[in-house]
């Protein structure tokens, strides 16, 4: 479903933000994405996100190559997936009800539909108890179930978050990656770029490291530092 | 799904200008200087134009005055050959007994002190044009073709000074409009940039949830719209409260040169003009603050 085949991104400061990167993620997987600050971790969901292009190689989502992906189709790939950022991303004038109606209404969804879907995704994040609060009145937890909600409003195939609990406290942010979990055993892919130890270890799910621009680790069920046993690099995988 | 999509982009515009308060306040504010700056500038220099276009018509005459006590056939054979002349639009003969009673009338105590009529008959010529009057006005001082004329005053000067004046408040009001339009136009641009820089984030996260740039850039449009129009209405009440007070105290200087000057401009046409100035700048400043601020994305 992802693939990425020799995917490089190089600034126009000459810094080399990622280099020959393969990668391939198959459909209804969960992935998490570590490593230090700098490494390439949001570089490769913005990649994803098409917020940035790459300079090297090529990357396919779905059949659809992203370098070449015309900006007028842009607006109709982000709908099929769902972003969370590590700052929620929420608008503070509307509240969590507008918040989620707003990813529909950007596509053109009728009424029935967001009267429909925004009640639906709410309960999926046991946000449905507080429609009409506005982000200032909720806590962070709250806040990224919101987001989520939203990000999940179009029925996306892939979910992308970017440090989804970097300015939560530990508990909460077990809460959220449990939450992403629940999504991802619905059927969506869920790729989670995160420095959060916890809860990396405590799904055991595929982790991909990067150092300095490169993949260094794929392992399909592990956790945050690499352990000798269960490292196993994208070339074996292929 | 098109007319809910454009009634729920209304509702975006309407509801960002609500939430947004203080920042809609300055926009609003700053939209209304300008335009008010711009409105009253290019009403004033047109008024000023239809004013000084106006006070020729008013100098058209010349006076004709024969000598003493010339013998009054001679003023009938003069007052008939000059209405028959092709420039005049007409000409009367205001004889010096006429011009006495007049004057007893007008002026009792200096008539009271001077013993005998010192009047001279006098033929009033109106000319056809105002521009005409010092050319002819020189023709009549002839003495070979005109040898009954003792002395010929007009106003040729002062027509010379004024549509010079004309001439001069169109080219500076000219350049004034072009470059207080395109000033407005810098301002307003620059108001709306920072209200558009103000939702950066929020724009960022409409680009996320797959928004179109039409979608993104309508409510902007309208809101720019909004603050044009608003704008233009309160700076067009303010211009026309502005010109009633100028024009009653022009009306209260009682001057002969300053009479009731007719304008093609009715005051509703002048506010109409400004508030639809208002809304294309509104909606060209947004278009290009919008333009620029996505470009950077």
């Amino acid at each position: 479903m992802i693939e990425l085949r020799g995917v490089g991104v190089t600034y126009s400061n000459a810094w080399r933000a990622l280099s020959n990167v393969q990668l391939k993620i198959d459909k209804g997987e969960f992935v998490f994405v570590v490593g230090s600050t700098g490494a390439g971790k949001s570089t490769l969901l913005k990649l994803l996100s098409r917020e940035e292009v790459s300079t090297d190689g090529t990357i396919t989502v779905n059949g659809q190559d992203l370098k070449h992906l015309p900006l007028r189709d842009l607006p109709a790939y982000r709908r099929k997936i769902g972003i969370v950022f590590q700052d929620f991303g929420l608008l503070p004038n509307k509240t969590v009800y507008e918040n989620v109606a707003f990813a529909l209404q950007v596509t053109g969804a009728t009424r029935q539909t967001i009267r429909r879907q925004v009640p639906h995704v709410l309960d999926l994040v046991a946000m449905s108890h507080r429609p009409d609060a506005f982000p200032n009145q909720l806590s962070g937890g709250e806040q990224q179930r919101v987001a989520i909600a939203r990000a999940l409003a179009n029925e996306p195939f892939l979910l992308l978050a970017d440090e989804p609990t970097g300015n939560l406290d530990p508990e909460t942010s077990l809460g959220i990656i449990q939450l992403l979990n629940h999504i991802n055993v619905r059927g969506t892919t869920v790729i989670v770029a995160t420095h959060d130890h916890a809860v990396v270890d405590f799904l055991q799910r595929r982790v991909i490291a990067f150092e300095q621009g490169g993949l260094v680790r794929d392992e399909l069920a592990g956790s945050y530092r690499a352990t000798e046993t269960q490292t196993e690099t994208q070339e074996e995988r292929a | 799904m098109i007319f809910g999509s454009l009634a729920f982009l209304i509702g975006e515009a309407g509801r960002n200008i609500r939430r947004n308060g203080l920042m809609s306040l300055a926009a609003l504010g700053t939209v209304t200087i300008a335009l008010t700056v711009l409105g009253g500038t290019l009403w004033t220099t047109f008024r000023m134009t239809e004013f000084v276009r106006s006070q020729p018509e008013k100098f058209n005459r010349i006076d004709v005055f024969l000598p003493p006590k010339a013998e009054r056939e001679k003023a009938q054979d003069l007052l008939e050959k000059l209405s028959k002349t092709p420039e005049v639009k007409a000409a009367t003969l205001v004889t010096r007994e006429e011009a006495w009673r007049m004057m007893e009338q007008n002026q009792p105590v200096l008539t009271q002190a001077v013993e005998e009529n010192p009047l001279m008959d006098k033929l009033e010529v109106e000319m056809k044009e105002a521009s005409k009057v010092s050319q002819f006005a020189q023709l009549l001082r002839d003495k070979a073709e005109y040898p009954d004329i003792d002395r010929v005053t007009d106003a040729g000067e002062e027509v010379r000074n004024l549509l010079n004046i004309s001439r001069l408040i169109r080219i500076i009001g000219g350049g004034l409009a072009i470059g207080l339009f395109i000033a407005t136009l810098f301002i307003i641009h620059n108001t709306i940039r920072l209200t558009v820089f103000a939702r950066r984030k929020e724009i960022i996260i409409m680009q996320m949830v797959g928004a179109t740039p039409g979608f993104i850039r309508l409510p902007l449009l309208l809101e720019g719209l909004f603050h044009g129009m608003m704008g233009g209405v309160i700076a067009g009440v303010l211009i026309l409260y502005a010109g009633k007070l100028v024009s009653q105290f022009v009306t209260s200087v009682h001057s002969p040169l300053i009479g009731e000057v007719p304008t093609l401009l009715s005051p509703s046409a002048v506010f109409n003009i400004i508030v639809v100035t208002g809304a294309f700048l509104g909606i060209l400043g947004s278009h290009l603050a919008i333009r620029r601020f996505l470009r950077q994305l």
